[in-house]
């Protein structure tokens, strides 16, 4: 750029330094400051001439109040805002409430869950106890004693009608990870699965039903083993009892 | 206040410490009073400007960059601003007499013996009251009246060529009266 293409801002420079240059020459200028070293620089040196006209006359003091009013108006010096407590108090309260209730709800429908569980399990046993008893009194029901331990109990079969119950005392608990299993032994030893067992922890004894796709008629025997939860297709664990017909 | 001190202040400032910037507004009110009172002339609105000044301080101190210059001029640019936005909002027209008489001026310079950092800047204001009365009233318009070239040649009903040429002057002339320093 020749000196003729530099003139027009440089002319200007002055003027901008004051910030009394008109806003379209304003830009203009501004946009030649982009690319042209020495017209910054000279703006530099004409900034440094404004710049002296800010004290170019001599210093004055204000009144004293004025400080004091300025320190009165710094964030710091103000009043802090009064903590709503109260209205937090209150949300703090309402949401402990919320929580409670909801632990209160889920409490309250595991109890009630828990109780209909138990409640159908006693339905369970005395249905259990009813067949038990109605075997009882048909003349084809053979009872079989069961011994092994402290457990007692009775295998009620009923070829005839195709029924079995199996009543027992004393079975102990097992870990949740396990289950009791009731096979019935063929008379070539294989054994069809009868049904799992899980002993209730508050009914003294239990009284299962016990089920087989095939005519109870075919089998010689009955067993229990303890197998992992869910049951398996043959025994693998170990035997509770063990009983012939 | 030194330079290092400035920087220091300002940090200070920065992180909320009120001691810095009652100290800061001590080194300083008396410039920024001086110039406020300059533009807006009514004491009670140089107060209040000077006020908003120390205000934008505390609150923006962390745009300060020292590589770009004193504080002391940064807080003056914020002054200037302040006091020329308040003259806006006032809708107050500049006064066309020399306000500012230089016989007054002359009781203000500082004995040429002294080296002061006060002394140099009082002198400037001696090669001010040496412009032309011409000169000067532009620099008024312009500078301390916030007035842009095509105002001032509207308000003194000169050609806007007129006040380019002779502001353009009248900057040469402060330049080279007040050297590079």
């Amino acid at each position: 750029m020749t000196y003729f293409e530099h003139l027009p801002f440089l002319e200007n420079i002055p003027a901008y330094a004051l910030g009394a240059l008109d806003a379209r020459d304003a830009a203009a200028l501004e946009a030649h400051l982009q690319t042209c070293t020495s017209c910054r620089d000279e703006l530099v040196a004409y900034r440094t001439t404004s710049d002296k006209l800010l004290v170019s006359f001599p210093p004055q003091e204000p009144s004293a109040a004025l400080r004091k009013q300025i320190q009165r108006r710094l964030p710091s010096a103000q009043k802090p805002a009064r903590p709503r407590w109260n209205w937090s108090l209150s949300r703090v309260a309402v949401a402990i409430a919320i929580v409670l209730l909801l632990v209160l709800n889920v409490v309250s429908l595991s109890q009630v869950r828990a109780l209909q569980d138990q409640q159908a399990q006693l339905l369970d046993q005395i249905q259990n106890g009813q067949m038990a008893l109605v075997m009882l009194s048909y003349p084809h029901t053979q009872s079989f004693p069961i011994q092994a331990n402290d457990l007692t109990g009775s295998f009620l079969i009923d070829t005839e009608y195709n029924n079995a119950v199996l009543i027992l005392r004393g079975l102990p608990a097992i870990p949740e990870h396990q289950t009791y299993q009731v096979w019935l032994i063929a008379p070539n030893g294989e054994r069809t699965s009868g049904g799992l067992v899980r002993p209730q922890t508050d009914v003294p004894f239990l009284s299962q039903p016990v089920s087989a796709t095939q005519d109870l008629a075919n089998f010689v025997g009955v067993g229990m083993t303890i197998e992992p939860a869910g049951g398996s297709d043959q025994p693998t664990g170990s035997q509770v009892f063990r009983i012939n017909f | 206040m030194t330079e290092i001190d400035d920087v220091q202040f300002i940090k200070r400032v920065t992180q909320g410490d009120e001691g810095a910037f009652l100290a800061l507004y001590d080194c300083y009110v008396s410039r920024v009073y001086a110039l406020t009172l300059r533009i807006l002339v009514d004491p009670m609105l140089a107060e209040e400007a000077t006020q908003d000044t120390f205000l934008k301080l505390w609150s923006r101190a962390h745009l300060y960059l020292p590589e770009r210059g004193s504080l002391l001029v940064w807080l003056l640019s914020i002054a200037r601003r302040t006091a020329l936005d308040r003259l806006r909002l006032e809708g107050r027209r500049p006064t066309l007499s020399d306000a500012h008489d230089p016989a007054e001026a002359w009781q203000t310079i500082p004995d040429s013996n002294s080296v002061s950092e006060e002394s140099y800047w009082r002198s400037l204001n001696f090669a001010v009251q040496a412009l032309s009365p011409e000169y000067r009233q532009l620099i008024e318009l312009a500078y301390y009246q916030g007035m842009s070239q095509s105002e001032i040649a509207e308000v003194l009903g000169w050609p806007l060529g007129t006040v380019k040429t002779r502001l353009r002057a009248a900057m040469e002339r402060l330049r080279q009266a007040w050297g590079p320093k």
